[in-house]
């Protein structure tokens, strides 16, 4: 079967000067559809590269990232943007909330682009934060939030518009251990629900525990793969 | 992403940063508001001038005349304005009125004064139209018979009578110096002031059953006739007088090639004075009258040719079709609309220099505005990374910049027109009471017309979605992983 996303021989450098920076070397991964797939590396090691790469945020140095067989590379700008519209879910490594938008409205904006009607974002956005257990802050600013309530106003926002792939960048660093397991718990039954998931983390153990998959990097390579994890195997 | 939507986020922005968005408004509002005060006050001045031409009816009137010698082409020579001529004028669709200028120099006793003046003949008809409706006293003659005149306040004043209203009613005697043969012939009619019909009025009507006091009247009446025929024929330079009663006073006031004579009479009335121009020579009335034009001559006949007709049209056709159909008939023309749409020049440069002071004003809100605008995309980098994220195209962003600046575009533009209106009602306010005090008749002197409040709205709003060109482009073109990486 045809991976959902794909990289081949991917390459993102950044030029500081006399310096060159290999965020990414050389990377050729694959996503299937349905997986659950974690990205392990130490810090600086271009997980998050990787993955604005493959949200077509950014664009490569050389390689390409294909969704079902097509080029990102070769997509127009508008066109990135509908897929990240209609198709990505995105948490991010800080929480990257909007901080003059109330909960609410940093949930909607995920709707706004994929032509959800007005109503329809709102109510949406509402049952997921409910469903969350944040019904009592959804007028809240992110400022008047704890961590860990922003952490899932930010989850609320990247799978309110029922994605097919969610990345998410380290969604458990800030938080403590009840915390990260309701997220780590949160994820683990989207993907349940056919939700491709690719996590950035430097935990092993999350990794050991919930990802079908683990590709370890480190220096903008992949040093190896693992097949493990609680449900084991890949697809 | 909806436009509403747009509208609701710029509005959120702005709302948040509500002393910024108050200041950067304020720019706008100012400059539209000097805009507007200033090129109302030339639109005012514009629509005082219109309105005064209008009551006038000088739209719809035109003068025709024939051209003057010298500037004819040789191919085709001037037509005459004779009774043709006016024919065919009054023929073009359009035209309600063909008069003539018909004038004369006349001498007129006014209570005790004896002034020397032109007078004309016009039509009852002719009296009638917008161009003569501005009497300061009385009203037009009833009709093209009738034994009234129109004068002028400026005659009336140098017959030394003050008040107009005064004068309606009062005795004009009317005196032409002709050199014709009808001269002679006018004799027998009227002499001095004393005409036949009263004459006829001493006589006993009675008497006349008896024929020794009929045949003596009629010796007398005949005998006095014939001297009177060749008084006027001998002395070609005789005097024909004929009093009439003022029946309005109108404002003296020439027009451009608009002439109107200090003493405007009926047709008819005028006709007894009529002189074609024989010189004082007995010779030229003896040759007219050997070649028989000499009876044609005084008549309304079709040799009869005129300096200059007006026309009365119809305001709803404009005055360049008929002026059109009447140069092709090879006449010129003079008409106020052409001469306003010179004068509309005037003022539209006036109004451009009005408005540039408060175009360069509305320039510098601009830059207002583009510093607001950037000064927010500095602040939004995240919003714009985390909104890029979620799907927002580069033309999302750029429109959710172009929205805030043209709000505060429309905003201040709103602000301004309504500032501007109140500024000129309260300015006119003290401008009419100062004119009352002072006795002028008190005038708008600014207007808001509606092409006014459309520049303005397109300029405000226009000049603000300029200035905010740049900095929603630059907005649309963050990079959203820099925006986003956590620092
Ligand atoms: N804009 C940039 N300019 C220069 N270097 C960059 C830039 N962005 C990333 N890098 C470098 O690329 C490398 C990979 O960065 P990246 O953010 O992908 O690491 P990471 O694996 O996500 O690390 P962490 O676990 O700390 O988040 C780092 O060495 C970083 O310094
Ligand atoms: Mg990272």
């Amino acid at each position: 079967m045809e991976p959902y996303l794909q990289t081949v021989s991917l390459c993102r450098y950044y030029r500081r000067g006399p310096h060159e920076v290999k965020a990414l070397d050389n990377v050729s991964v694959a996503v299937n559809k349905g997986e659950y797939l974690a990205l392990l590396g130490s810090s600086g090691s271009g997980k998050t590269t990787l993955l604005n790469l493959l949200a077509g945020l950014d664009t490569p140095t050389s390689g390409t990232v294909a969704l079902e067989g097509s080029p990102l590379t070769g997509m127009s700008r508008r066109e990135l943007s509908a897929y990240r519209a209609r198709k990505v879910g995105m948490i991010f490594q800080s929480f990257n909330l909007i901080s003059h938008y109330t909960a609410l409205q940093n949930v909607e904006a995920a709707l706004l682009f994929n032509g959800t009607p007005p109503a329809e974002r709102r109510r949406a956005s509402a049952a997921m934060l409910e469903s969350l257990g944040l019904a009592d802050r959804m007028t809240h600013r992110p400022g008047d939030l704890s961590g860990g309530e922003q952490q899932r106003v930010a989850v609320a926002r990247a799978v309110v518009k029922r994605p097919e792939i969610l990345f998410a960048d380290e969604p458990t660093g800030n938080l403590d251990y009840d915390n990260s397991r309701s997220i780590a718990g949160l994820l683990q039954s989207l993907n349940a629900g056919g939700l491709t998931v690719v996590l950035v983390t430097h935990n092993h153990e999350m990794a050991q525990e919930y990802a079908h998959r683990t590709v370890r990097m480190q220096y903008g390579r992949v040093t190896g793969t693992d097949l493990a994890g609680a449900t084991g195997g890949a697809l | 992403m909806t436009f509403r939507d747009l509208v609701i986020l710029a509005a959120g922005n702005l709302w948040r940063m509500k002393l910024r968005t108050t200041l950067t408004i304020s720019g706008v509002l100012i400059a539209i508001t000097a805009f507007v005060a200033m090129v109302s006050f030339g639109a005012g001045n514009q629509a005082y001038v219109e309105k005064q031409f209008n009551k006038l009816g000088l739209f719809s009137t035109m003068q025709v005349f024939v051209e003057k010698k010298g500037q004819e082409t040789d191919s085709a020579p001037a037509p005459k304005l004779d009774a043709a001529a006016l024919e065919r004028l009054s023929a073009i669709p359009g035209v309600n009125l063909v008069y003539p200028y018909d004038a004369m120099m006349v001498k007129v006793r006014l209570g005790d004064s004896v002034v020397s003046t032109k007078a004309q003949a016009l039509p009852a008809a002719a009296v009638r139209t917008k161009l003569f409706s501005g009497l300061v006293a009385g009203i037009a003659f009833s009709g093209d018979s009738s034994r009234q005149a129109i004068v002028s306040d400026d005659l009336l004043h140098r017959a030394g009578i003050t008040r107009p209203d005064s004068a309606v009613g009062m005795s004009i005697i009317v005196s032409v110096r002709v050199s014709t043969l009808d001269s002679a012939l006018a004799h027998v009619l009227t002499d001095r002031g004393v005409s036949l019909f009263d004459r006829a009025k001493k006589v006993h009507v009675d008497s006349l059953l008896h024929a020794p006091y009929r045949s003596k009247v009629l010796r007398s009446e005949a005998g006095e006739v014939v001297r009177r025929f060749f008084t006027g024929f001998t002395d070609a330079q005789a005097t024909i007088s004929d009093t009439l009663t003022v029946c309005g006073v109108r404002q003296e006031g020439r027009m451009g090639r608009l002439r109107i004579e200090d003493v405007i009479m009926p047709v008819a009335s005028a006709k007894r004075f009529k002189a074609t121009g024989f010189g004082g020579s007995p010779i030229e009335i003896i040759t007219a009258m050997s070649n028989g034009s000499i009876f044609g001559s005084t008549d309304e006949g079709e040799s009869r040719t005129y300096s200059q007709v007006t026309l009365d049209f119809d305001p709803k056709v404009l005055y360049t079709t008929i002026r059109d159909s009447v140069e092709k008939m090879g006449f010129k023309t003079f008409s106020f609309a052409a001469e306003f749409a010179e004068i509309q020049r005037v003022f539209v440069y006036l109004d451009l220099a009005l408005g540039v002071v408060g175009l360069i004003a509305l320039l510098t809100a601009s830059l207002g505005i583009a510093n607001t605008m950037i000064m927010s995309i500095n602040e939004r980098r995240r919003e714009i990374g985390v909104l890029k994220s979620l799907g927002a195209d580069e033309s999302d962003i750029r429109y959710l910049f172009l929205v805030e600046s043209g709000a505060i575009g429309v905003l201040g533009t709103l602000g301004g027109i309504l500032a501007g209106w109140t500024i000129t009602r309260i300015v006119s306010a003290i401008a009419q009471r100062y004119m009352k005090g002072e006795g002028i008749p008190p005038i708008d002197l600014f207007a808001l017309p509606v092409w006014l409040v459309l520049i303005a709205l397109a300029f405000g709003i226009g000049v603000s979605l300029l200035a905010g060109f740049y900095p929603a482009a630059r907005a649309a073109r963050i990079d959203p992983v820099a925006a986003l990486r956590n620092d």
